[in-house]
């Protein structure tokens, strides 16, 4: 039995006709292989809104991507009966009704129709905040992307412009937690979800052991010549630290804001949900190694390291 | 529980000199789930256990003149890193310091001593100068504000609190089970305690933050604990002016920023501008302000909402 879930599904308040919408569901059956061959059990939302879920479900959770300007719909469907979660679109700054803070608001039991604008371009996720130190960790999250008027390949109106774009949603997963009931330690019971011990660091669903340096998801292949926009996000608990390898990145945005004066970077340290957008122009071919380390909160000391690539032709 | 409410400033056009008295204590705070702690503070009087203690703030060219009274058998200090040090204040002593505050900004003040123990055991407190003859700046120049919070923020592992009530020095590996802003954690509806200024960290009025369109408030976050953390603001993006104490070369606007670890600092903007993605647009609204390395929003491994957390309320 959960305690101090807030269970409901009312109507929207002032409903308009979106420009754009999303539908998601739940599935808390879906799994990833790690690269040592353990697999790991990982929650999400579906694309489409019915299903308790079924195989092959997406990690992270399907995209989010809308104009500046318009007004989204992101219906979440939720069974009551089984768990209850709702959908933050973190970053983005709605109402307290479709802000998706359970206790600011409510669990979603049935659909809830969130309404926001799309006011800033910029990167940001999304995720349940509900249990959250378990829900998100679980994986339940994604991309959630507002390009400019000039669509994308343009990171801000008056910004950079890109070629090529990559998310790297970076996040530790400590498997001795994914095997928790959704609503483990909600009436006060010691679940251990004050301490953290990842075992698995990765790269947007993939394992950054190894599988990151190739899999095409995480690396990027590039001409000298062109320009590539790296949305990091920095989807764990853990602080991190990402080493570029030996590139040089522009700092543009963080927080889906623009900075006054963009900064030049080899590496960038990052907390809990901030997110830092990185051009990158290289002017010499070669393989650069992408490094994350990820930081023990209280001793700093490196406790995991994922790794993709940048290939420069 | 810490001992002071609502900070209060305002600007004088002389320096004067500041005295105030402190008593160092001991006793046991029950946490959220129940669990009593053991934790010291720079306290208001011998009777109270102030952790943290009473948030100072002066104006640049005040004399500042404290009395530590150290009631206890062990022994402890009185520092500001760069301002002031008051040495071994011994068991059962008294000590006055005097300085004067010659640089604007945010700062702790802490016992130095057996560290990090005593400093995490509660004995610390927020120190701020505001520039001469300004009331609503960090700093001359920086950007301005109509309101201010001060936030200290704590990680309690029990195991090193009780060892230290004990006399003896922790063993173990540091592991954090409680997590206070103002020596306080958060309370949800349906719980008895919620809604309560004395022990809810969403309603004590030290830590919500509360205003309306235009109330901009700064918070200064003091980090007393262990751990590095990310702190999240919902319904407004924060104009981030300082960290470590040191002027940010540009104000960046940010949801979320790193709040160091041993001793970090932030010094931040929380504008209270209308929630940029509200359709229909809203003016009125609550939402959290809470860390986003979620272990902080537990208590005694879970407990998920009865954390580092606390209210923002447009109103």
């Amino acid at each position: 039995m959960a305690c101090y879930v807030y269970p409901d599904a009312p109507a929207t308040i002032g409903e308009v006709t979106p420009d754009i919408s999303f539908d998601r569901g739940i599935y808390m059956n879906g799994s990833m292989t790690m690269d040592d061959g353990a697999s790991v059990t990982i929650w999400g939302f579906t694309e489409g809104g019915g299903g308790m879920g079924g195989g092959g479900n997406q990690f992270p959770s399907p995209a989010i991507r809308v104009t500046e300007g318009q007004i989204v719909h992101t219906n979440l469907t939720v069974n009551g009966m089984m768990w209850l979660h709702t959908i933050h679109h973190h970053g983005i700054e709605p109402s307290q009704e479709n802000d998706g803070v359970g206790h600011y608001s409510f669990d979603v039991d049935g659909t809830y129709t969130y309404q926001w604008k799309a006011s800033h371009a910029g990167t940001y996720f999304y995720h349940c905040h509900t249990n959250t130190v378990l829900h998100a960790e679980m994986g339940m999250y994604g991309a959630l992307i507002i390009d400019p008027p000039e669509g994308p390949g343009t990171l801000f109106s008056g910004g950079p412009t890109y070629d090529i774009e990559a998310v790297w949603a970076c996040d530790e997963i400590d498997s001795s937690w994914h095997n928790l009931a959704w609503d483990a330690g909600t009436c006060g019971e010691d679940v251990g979800l004050n301490s953290l011990n990842p075992d698995y660091f990765i790269i947007t669903g993939v394992d950054g052991a190894q599988s990151a340096l190739t899999n095409p998801a995480v690396a990027v292949s590039m001409n000298v010549g062109q320009k590539l926009l790296v949305r990091y996000i920095c989807a764990g608990y853990l602080p991190q630290r990402i080493n570029f390898g030996g590139l040089t990145a522009t700092v543009h945005m963080s927080d889906g804001r623009a900075l006054p004066a963009p900064v030049q970077v080899t590496e960038l340290e990052a907390c809990s949900a901030e997110r830092y957008d990185c051009i990158f122009e290289p002017t010499t071919p070669g393989v650069y190694d992408v490094t994350v380390d990820y930081l023990h909160w209280s001793t700093g000391a490196v406790v995991g390291t994922a790794k993709t690539r940048i290939t420069v032709s | 529980m810490g001992g002071a409410g609502l900070v209060s400033w305002a600007p004088r056009a002389h320096a004067v000199t500041i005295n105030k008295t402190f008593y160092i204590t001991e006793g046991f705070i029950t946490q959220p789930d129940g669990i009593d702690v053991y934790f010291r503070g720079f306290s208001n009087d011998t009777a109270s256990l102030n952790t943290p203690g009473a948030q100072l703030i002066v104006q640049e060219g005040d004399t500042v003149s404290i009395t530590i009274n150290n009631t206890l058998t062990t022994d402890h200090s009185f520092v500001i890193d760069g301002v002031v040090d008051s040495g071994v204040i011994a068991a059962g002593t008294s000590k006055t310091v005097s300085f004067v505050a010659s640089t604007a900004g945010s700062s702790m003040y802490y016992d130095a001593l057996n560290a990090p123990y005593n400093r995490l055991s509660g004995l610390h407190g927020g120190f701020a100068v505001m520039p001469a003859g300004s009331s609503n700046e960090l700093f001359a120049g920086s950007a301005t504000f109509v309101q201010q919070y001060f936030w200290l923020t704590n990680d309690i592992d029990p195991v090193w609190n009780n060892a230290l009530g004990l006399g003896n020095t922790p063993s173990t590996e540091f592991e954090a089970r409680y997590f206070t802003i103002n020596g306080r954690s958060m309370r949800v509806p349906d719980h008895p305690d919620y809604g309560n200024p004395d022990i809810d960290s969403g309603y004590a009025p030290d830590t919500r933050v509360t205003g309306s369109i235009g109330d901009r408030a700064l918070i200064r976050i003091q980090n007393a604990g262990m751990c590095t953390h990310a702190v999240h603001f919902h319904a407004n993006h924060v104009e981030w002016l300082a960290r470590n104490g040191e002027p940010r070369p540009a104000v960046w606007k940010k949801d979320t920023i790193m709040l160091p670890r041993n001793q970090g600092s932030l010094d931040v903007i929380y504008p209270f501008e209308s929630p940029p993605d509200a359709w229909p647009a809203v003016t009125k609204g609550k939402f959290p302000m809470h860390f986003h390395d979620e272990m902080t929003q537990t208590a005694g491994g879970g407990s998920y909402q009865f954390g580092l957390a606390t209210t923002i309320s447009f109103e």
